[in-house]
């Protein structure tokens, strides 16, 4: 369970990117957050995984209140968030199985575990056979799998995807859309910043909407309406 | 987990080094002309220290006694003499032993055998001679024996000049040492400047791979560990080679060392021997500047430059 409870963020004294923000997110659910660009969906994302703080109000994650967490509590943190961005960040030097890999090594994992671990993962994804490739041989949809896979490695209870398919064609867009909904099925709790229209009215899950930093609705069964 | 987690920071650690080998050469060049200059210093402080040693010693101060003053007050005169605080040793040499000495130093020369034989009397003085703790004091203890009470019975006070050598000695250690401070911070100051540059350009070379780790939950130690450790390999390496350099100059030195400042001594000091029985205490100096000088250089690189 996710809450923000009056949740606002200023990065400039006189605007706000966060306005008064509350919301409840379940876990398991699969949450979509839209609005047009400068809304304010970037920020909430990032206040979950700590590169943000809130100016006022609180941040829980399954009762531990990461408003005003540590610096060395923000690993602990991350390895419990998966996150993954428009711009795929991939380890251009290491190989898809190695990109996955590196997320693990990170946890500390053992090298008997990642060698386990990270073909389930790509299988997951439906990249075994591109494990030896490197990212620059792939196309934006499977950069895209790629990036879900390390946000995976770790077995996240949280998926944050901001954008993750602004780069992206329509036919692989769906198809990362259909990927994120078999992760959530899975039991991860998922959350989805995006604009894509087309996409959000396709799923038929919650959707919450952001103008101005604040939550103007936030219906089940959503769809796109700015 | 621990020890999978220190493997691969130091894995990284390697990485970095052979990834920017130039560079770390270079850097590891500077440490070794740093690590040097430190180790003259030090060896220039013992070794002056000893030269010092064995030039004080040579020095002292000695009174000769009028012809028929007695043992006892003689004696009296060193007994008080050895209560002072800035004197470390008096010997007495009564006529006797003078004469004695002599003769055994001139057992081959017949003709001055014959010319002892011929006199009635002993011609040699009694005399004393002192040994102040720093050669500072002989001028203070002089003083003291040139006092009216003395006058009646002592011939002379020699004082042997050495002290302006002495002083002289003191002055150029001195000097050295200043000089050698100030070439051994420029050198430090440069090295921890390379030093910071090499892990600059490193944390830059690798700022994709830190923003991933970031993301994905890496501690901070895991972060910034190869970066502190890479450093610290670059200034083993370097003690290793300025060790390499330092050992034999000092062997192909000491012999000449030996000779032009302990002149016939029983046991000179050689500083070659000095650095092979004190190993632990040369090498532990530069491994503690060495590594002391990469983490420190290697931290403010990762203050300014891994914020986080
Ligand atoms: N690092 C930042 N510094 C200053 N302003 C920022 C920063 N990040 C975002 N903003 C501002 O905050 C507002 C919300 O941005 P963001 O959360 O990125 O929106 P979205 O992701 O919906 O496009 C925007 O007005 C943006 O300009
Ligand atoms: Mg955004």
């Amino acid at each position: 369970m996710i809450t923000f409870t009056k949740v606002s963020k200023s990065y400039t004294p006189n605007s706000a990117a966060l306005d008064d923000v509350t919301l409840n997110i379940p876990t398991g659910d699969f949450v979509s957050v839209v609005g047009q660009s400068g809304a304010g969906k970037s920020t909430l994302l990032k206040i979950l995984s700590a590169e943000e703080r809130p100016t006022a109000g609180n941040v829980v994650i399954d009762g531990w209140d990461i408003t005003r967490i540590k610096k060395w509590q923000v690993p602990h943190l991350r390895r419990q968030i998966g996150v993954v961005f428009q711009d795929f960040k991939l380890l251009p030097k290491r190989t898809v199985f190695e990109n996955v890999a590196f997320a693990m090594e990170v946890g500390g994992a053992i090298p008997k575990e990642i060698k386990n671990t990270v073909p389930h993962i790509l299988k997951l994804v439906n990249l075994v056979n591109k494990a030896d490739e490197y990212p620059t041989k792939l196309s934006g949809g499977e950069k895209q799998r790629v990036a879900i896979a390390r946000a995976l490695a770790y077995k996240p209870q949280i998926l944050l995807a901001d954008e993750p398919t602004g780069n992206l064609d329509a036919l692989h867009s769906w198809d990362i859309v259909q990927l994120l909904i078999k992760i959530n099925k899975l039991g991860t709790t998922v959350l989805l910043a995006t604009h894509n229209d087309d996409i959000v009215n396709a799923l038929k899950k919650r959707v919450v909407t952001l103008n101005g930093g604040k939550v103007v609705s936030d219906q089940q069964g959503g769809t796109y309406k700015l | 987990m621990v020890g999978i987690s220190l493997a691969r920071i130091f894995k990284a650690a390697l990485q970095n080094f052979w990834r920017n080998i130039w560079l770390s050469v270079a850097t590891a060049a500077i440490m070794v002309i740093t690590l040097l200059m430190i180790s003259f210093l030090y060896f220039a402080n013992i070794f002056g220290g000893q030269v010092l040693h064995s030039i004080q010693e040579k020095v002292d101060l000695s009174v000769t006694f009028k012809e028929d003053v007695q043992e006892q007050y003689i004696q009296a005169v060193a007994n008080e003499l050895e209560t002072r605080q800035d004197v470390e040793k008096v010997t007495v040499i009564t006529s006797d032993q003078a004469l004695e000495s002599f003769k055994s130093r001139h057992t081959d020369d017949p003709l001055i055998e014959e010319s002892l034989g011929e006199l009635e009397n002993n011609p040699l003085p009694a005399s004393i001679f002192i040994l102040a703790t720093e050669p500072r004091f002989y001028e203070n203890i002089a003083k003291q024996l040139e006092s009216d009470k003395y006058t009646p019975f002592i011939d002379s006070v020699n004082y042997e000049g050495s002290s302006t050598v002495i002083d002289r000695l003191i002055a150029l250690i001195a000097s050295v040492k200043n000089v050698g401070t100030v070439i051994t911070i420029v050198f430090a100051l440069l090295a921890v400047l390379i030093m910071f540059n090499t892990v600059r350009l490193a944390i830059y070379s690798f700022r994709e791979e830190i923003d991933i780790m970031r993301l994905v939950g890496a501690s901070r130690w895991f972060i910034q560990g190869p970066f502190i450790i890479e450093s610290v390999i670059v200034s083993l390496f370097a003690v290793i080679i300025s060790t390499a350099i330092l050992y034999p100059v000092l062997n192909t030195i000491a012999p000449h060392l030996q000779r032009f400042f302990f002149d016939a001594q029983s046991s000179p000091f050689n500083i070659y021997d000095y650095a092979v029985t004190h190993w632990a205490r040369v090498i532990g100096l530069q491994v503690g500047a060495a590594v002391g000088l990469a983490i420190i250089s290697s931290m403010i690189a990762i203050r300014r430059y891994l914020r986080d």
